[in-house]
């Protein structure tokens, strides 16, 4: 991972130079100074070369005055130029500097905040897991270890930047936990991980098989009993709330964490059984979250709750037709043990409520193959019982670039999941198959004593990316980690 | 459609359907029956006291849908009776909204039926009201609408051996008693336009691709509205061959274009004075010797190029040109086609909401709005950025679809059809989970809905049937 630095802005004699530039925006401040230096040789070959400052446009100069290297990174509109547009640039310049141990960015004509944003991108997309690649050649190792920001107000740039490091490394925990294989990262392992939390201040409490055997936790123990290893519920809690505040209703944030899904006795296809690997991407990004919202000390207190279990087929295993109780009280007739994450869920979102009374709760989780069908890989799926949630939800996330795109509830789409022998049944057919998942989990919503604002987001369609993105690249994606902490700071911290 | 009457007092004979109300005090002589049965006059909850009078729960209706629905639950209800509906203390547009209930859910598909099935729904239906000169007026509005829309169920409802391509040109031809104008192209004029997506869809059947375009006058100097349906009469699934199992229901396939004829002859019955065109295209997706095929290139009428996928994914192709001709040819103020277009659809919505895509906010949330009116329910979908790019292909200005599992292709679908429709404001309605369902629903019994014709009705109504009302939004083409 490259050291990110904000320097005073002077212009480098040598090197690599890194030069953002808006669409047909003529040489200005630093850059200007260089083109002069060379003799306008920069801008005759960024024009020969058709670099036109489209957004995440990449061009590379090599050898041209005096420096080594020079590449032009396209911002987009100049009317257009916010955070996000700052943060693609900075992914966008990753990949282009791939060989060099250092570089220098020339963001003189950027506002602080926007400087720290490209910060931000360039950290986001030089992200990788290489923890199992023991013969990797030297030359295809990327190299770069500092990325010098130069900007007018270097101070400013830092502070800007510091909440966003913070938020950055929660989303790398997050990336971490999800690419992690399935042999490494079982419900233990990852509890383990989860008390890694308590050095930045987090209370983290686990709880093991007997506790919820004591407490009631039919729904998530009959998905773990498949397993040789044991299930686990993490409760972490962040207590930012100042003084005037403290006592108020936390935020709660819930997240399924099915470390592999086999499907158990309804076991999956072989094909593409790998990817089930990240079925703990609901919790892996909740507890990714919490990292971030303890690293920039976030101003209220919010738990998250994850609800750790494999699903493996096996002579303990649950069988399809089995009939379960909840920690609710409420029974699931088993129809699919595939559908296993509602069932995690369900447990685990009564308890939140049972012990915390949250003033909201938000769940995620890589719920269903459906949601990939409806939206595709750009939005994930937004379901919730409160409009104003909703759309805070969504403008959260459209603000940092994880869309959600809110789907339909009803008492229509409720009836598919009737059983004949229990309170509910865990699958509702093909037709809606997001929806009635997200029914299902409305179920076990407490809104007996008063509403309960409560929002699930499907993120089977984006915890995983099959290609690179400006800020993500391929692999993990910690979609959530970032779209949830503005919605903490939009509605807790404001 | 069952008879309905308006009268100030009872009839000899027929069942009384007592609609109710939640809270409303319960009919004399029945209130310990009723309180025994656990009626509580809930909305859709049905009691019947036969032969005493059959209870109709309305809970607590808030809109005229309410009342239509509590018509449709007494039509499912009742068995081979004459229906004589309490509407006496009801306005004129409740009672005429429970004559359409009635109708919708009296419907019945009997063509084929030596024999009436045995569960008969009731023939015809008197209500009491207490101004049957208003009452009639308020059904005369409302009745166009309707008879639209059964028409639409009988044409989906036809087997695929009897409604050919043939057959459905001939039914449509019928609305010019109406005073609605046909068109009818055959193979040789779309060669001549160049209409090669839907001419390579039809090709591998006996029976011909057409395109049908029909308009309706109206009275107002403004652009119309077009409707654009998708129109296959069986869809095999060309080479790319569906699962035998289910493969019956695809007699279905047309519903779009039914329903947009089904709309053109509700305007044309309650004289709409928004002008109005139709394009239908028309076409059987058969296996054959001369079927397209997947990896074919085809050219469209709008000059894009397509390079085929997936045989199946045959109605993007026929809506493509059928879209094209809209928008190039009439001049519309705003486009909206429907189509049973894909499964993807069906696995996103469920079968209680049909998808909702387009270019233009305003123009969704006015068709989101005319569903929620009539309970045709929309919910709107996305076109995003990689959906589109997905639809680049290595040989074609276009790909069809993407192959594959676990693939949005109702937005792959609708992504494609964007590139037909140019400025003009457009929606696409799919609706492959709402053209026929399984069981009795709370707008009529199992089979063909008319899903669509309603809805378009009532967003003609809403939108543009005032001279100055709207505005001509964008029409560029």
């Amino acid at each position: 991972m490259p050291d990110i630095a904000f320097v005073k802005a002077a212009l480098p004699k040598s090197g690599t130079l890194v030069v953002p530039i808006a669409e047909g925006a003529a040489p200005a401040g630093l850059f200007a100074q260089a083109d002069q230096e060379a003799g306008g040789a920069l801008a005759r070959a960024l024009e020969a070369a058709g670099f036109k400052g489209r957004k995440g446009q990449a061009t590379t100069l090599w050898a041209l005055g005096g420096f080594t290297k020079v590449v032009a990174i396209g911002l987009g509109k100049e009317a257009e130029l916010d955070a996000a547009a700052a943060e693609a640039a900075g992914g966008a310049l990753v990949p282009a500097l791939a060989q060099d141990r250092e570089a220098t960015v020339l963001a003189d004509a950027l506002a602080a905040p926007l400087a720290a944003s490209l910060g931000l991108g360039a950290l986001l997309r030089a992200w990788r897991f290489d923890r199992y690649r023991t013969r990797e050649k030297e030359e295809d190792k990327p190299k770069l270890e500092r990325l010098a920001i130069a900007t007018a107000d270097p101070n400013a740039a830092k502070q800007a930047f510091a909440p966003m490091r913070a938020v950055a490394d929660g989303v790398f925990l997050t990336r971490e936990l999800v690419s992690e294989p399935p042999n490494i990262l079982h419900p233990i392992e990852f509890a383990e991980r989860c008390k890694g939390l308590e050095k930045l201040g987090v209370e983290v409490e686990v709880m093991g098989l007997s506790a919820l055997a004591k407490l009631g936790f039919g729904a998530m123990i009959g998905v773990a009993q498949g397993s040789q290893h044991e299930p686990r519920l993490v409760v972490m809690q962040w207590k930012g709330a100042p003084k005037g505040r403290r006592g108020a209703k936390p935020m709660a944030f819930i997240g399924k964490g099915v470390t592999f899904d086999t499907g158990g006795i309804s076991i999956k296809p072989a094909g593409g059984m790998e990817d089930m690997k990240w079925d703990m991407a609901g919790a892996g990004t909740v507890v990714g979250l919490m990292a971030a919202l303890a690293g920039r000390r976030a101003k209220c207190d919010v738990v998250g709750l994850v609800g750790l279990v494999e699903n493996m087929p096996s002579g303990t295993a649950q069988r399809p037709g089995d009939v379960v109780k909840t920690y609710s009280g409420q029974t699931v007739e088993v129809i699919n043990t595939d559908a296993e994450g509602r069932l995690v869920l369900a447990d685990v979102i009564w308890y939140a409520q049972e012990r915390f009374q949250p003033r909201c709760m938000i769940d995620l989780a890589t719920l269903t193959g459906a949601i990939i069908i409806a939206l595709g890989h750009e939005h994930a799926g937004l379901f919730s019982n409160d409009d104003e949630l909703a759309s805070r939800i969504l403008a959260a996330g459209a603000a940092v670039g994880e869309k959600a795109w809110r789907m339909p509830l009803g008492d229509a789409y409720d009836k598919q999941i009737r059983s004949d022998i229990a309170d509910m049944k865990n699958v509702g057919g093909r037709p809606g198959g997001s929806i009635t998942a997200a029914q299902f989990i409305q179920r076990f919503v407490n809104t007996k004593d008063g509403p309960m604002p409560w929002a699930h987001l499907d993120i089977a369609g984006t915890a995983w990316s099959s290609k690179d993105q400006p800020t993500v690249p391929k692999g993990a994606t910690a979609f959530g980690v970032r779209m949830l902490d503005r919605l903490v700071a939009e509605m807790g911290e404001a | 459609m069952l008879a309905i009457r308006f009268r100030k007092s009872a009839p000899e004979g027929g069942r009384a359907v007592l609609p109710l109300v939640a809270g409303a005090p319960l009919p004399e002589g029945w209130a310990a029956s009723t309180a025994a049965a656990g009626f509580r006059a809930g909305e859709g909850e049905v009691l019947d006291l036969a032969p005493g009078p059959l209870l109709v729960g309305l809970g607590t209706p808030a809109r005229l849908l309410d009342w239509e629905k509590a018509g449709v639950a007494a039509a499912l209800a009742l068995k081979g009776v004459e229906a004589v509906i309490e509407a006496r203390g009801l306005g004129a547009a409740e009672a005429a909204a429970m004559a359409a209930g009635l109708a919708l859910g009296a419907w019945r598909f009997e063509v084929y039926r030596k024999t009436p099935a045995e569960e008969a729904p009731p023939r015809a239906a008197t209500l009491l009201v207490d101004d049957p000169a208003a009452a009639r007026a308020a059904w005369r509005e409302v009745e166009a609408a309707v008879k639209g829309c059964l028409a639409a169920r009988g044409w989906v409802s036809e087997p695929a051996n009897v409604l050919t391509t043939r057959d459905f040109v001939r039914r449509l031809r019928g609305l010019a008693r109406h005073g609605i104008e046909v068109e009818v192209w055959g193979r040789k004029r779309l060669a001549r336009e160049g209409y090669g997506a839907l001419l390579a869809v039809g090709q591998g059947s006996a029976s011909p691709p057409r395109l049908v375009t029909l308009r309706w006058k109206g009275r107002l100097e403004a652009p119309p509205v077009a409707f654009v349906g998708k129109g296959i009469v069986f869809d095999t699934g060309g080479l790319s061959i569906k699962g035998a199992q289910g493969m019956e229901a695809m007699r279905a396939d047309m519903a779009g274009a039914a329903a947009c004829a089904g709309a053109m002859l509700a305007l044309a019955r309650r004289n709409s004075p928004c002008p109005a065109v139709a394009v239908l295209a028309i076409a059987e997706n058969a296996t054959g010797a001369a079927s397209y095929r997947p990896g074919d290139v085809l050219r469209t009428g709008s000059g894009r190029t397509v390079e085929v996928i997936d045989t199946d994914a045959e109605g993007r192709l026929v809506l493509a040109d059928a879209l094209h001709h809209a928008v190039s040819r009439l001049a519309p103020k705003a486009v909206v086609d429907l189509a049973t277009l894909t499964g993807a659809i069906v696995t996103a919505l469920g079968h209680h909401r049909a998808g909702l895509f387009g270019n233009d906010g305003a123009l969704a949330a006015a068709l989101a709005a005319a569903g929620e009116a009539t309970g045709e329910c929309l919910w709107p979908m996305p076109i995003g950025e990689r959906h589109r790019e997905d639809l680049r292909s290595d040989i074609a200005d276009l790909r069809q679809c993407q192959a594959g599992r676990f693939l949005p292709d109702a937005s792959h679908a609708a992504a494609f059809l964007e590139h037909f429709v140019g400025e003009v404001p457009w929606a696409h309605l799919d609706i492959a989970g709402v053209d026929t369902q399984d069981e009795a629903h709370a707008l009529g019994p199992a089979g063909a809905t008319g899903f669509g014709v309603r809805l378009l009705d009532r967003w003609v109504a809403m939108h543009h049937e005032e001279e100055d009302h709207h505005p001509v939004a964008g029409a560029k083409a």
